[in-house]
């Protein structure tokens, strides 16, 4: 019994991330030229925002947004060469982004240049509680994943701050799939 | 037995004590705790707690300012990993309303 319970203590971490990031995944480390790994749950999240100043627009926006918040999980890897990552390391991401509370609101692809982007959203009665970013150029990989209540708000005021699209798409969770050659 | 050792006898025989010396002793030593304890200030007890509670605080002090600052570094850490994270994320986010955009534009 009291094994039982440390394993599920030890285990919930990994039930706040609303995706797991596969082992294959992972390993593309080894073979990566520049990684991003940040893994921030619910008490980092925390943590960092007792850091983040009120007075500075930027922080300010980055403390209310994570307010909200139960986790964000980023992988980002930059390879020397193109085809170190395969297409089945996307898939055993994309294959967790399906039922009826995920929904991609964009995918972008061009065949020429080989880009490929993703953005999915989870929403649970009518707001926000996900967003996942999947962008694969040739020689690099990026899966983003957010997960809590975002406001439309904050993504939209983020968009002046960090950078971040107004995405007025994002509110109603529609789909839109744009492709070009 | 020549003279020096009869004086030798005579210094070295047994000799009972005087009747008053028990009494003074007895009351040298009663008096001896109450001396002791009229006399705390005077004593090397008060050096001794003001050093052991300045130690007390000093290590207290120490170990607050250490978790403190084990803190700070953790906060600090998390911070710059959070806003790195909101960067990539808005930098992708960014990436892909640009080429929706210039896609919509064509």
């Amino acid at each position: 019994m009291r094994y039982a319970l440390i394993g599920l203590v030890c285990l919930l971490p990994a039930f706040a991330q609303d995706i797991k990031f596969p082992a294959s995944l992972e390993k593309l480390a080894a073979k990566a030229d520049e990684v991003v790994d940040v893994t921030l749950d619910s008490s980092m999240l925390q943590l960092a925002s007792r850091f983040l100043s009120d007075k500075e627009p930027d922080e300010a926006h980055a403390k209310r947004l994570v307010s909200g918040l139960k986790g964000i999980y980023v992988r980002s890897f930059q390879f020397e060469n193109a085809g170190e990552y395969s297409p089945a390391d996307i898939e055993a991401i994309r294959s967790q982004l399906t039922g009826p509370t995920w929904a991609r609101v964009a995918s972008v692809r061009s065949r020429k240049a080989g880009d490929n982007a993703e953005v999915y959203i989870k929403t649970e009665g009518g707001q926000i509680t996900g967003l996942t970013v999947i962008a694969s150029e040739p020689k690099e990989l990026t899966i983003v994943n957010i997960v809590g209540n975002i406001r439309p708000e904050d993504l939209r005021d983020l968009g002046g701050r960090f950078g971040l699209p107004k995405m007025d798409g994002v509110n109603a969770a529609s789909k839109a799939e744009k492709k070009d050659e | 037995m020549d003279d020096l050792e009869r004086q030798l006898q005579q210094a070295l025989a047994r000799q009972e004590a005087p009747p008053w010396f028990e009494e003074k002793v007895l009351r040298a030593v009663a008096r001896q705790p109450e001396r002791r304890s009229t006399s705390w200030f005077g004593s090397a007890y008060p050096i001794r707690w003001a050093t052991a509670a300045l130690a007390t605080l000093l290590l207290s002090g120490g170990i607050a300012w250490q978790h403190e600052r084990q803190e700070r570094i953790a906060g600090e850490a998390a911070k710059a990993q959070l806003q790195l994270a909101l960067r990539i994320t808005s930098s992708q986010l960014h990436k892909i309303e640009k080429r929706i955009e210039s896609i919509e534009q064509d």
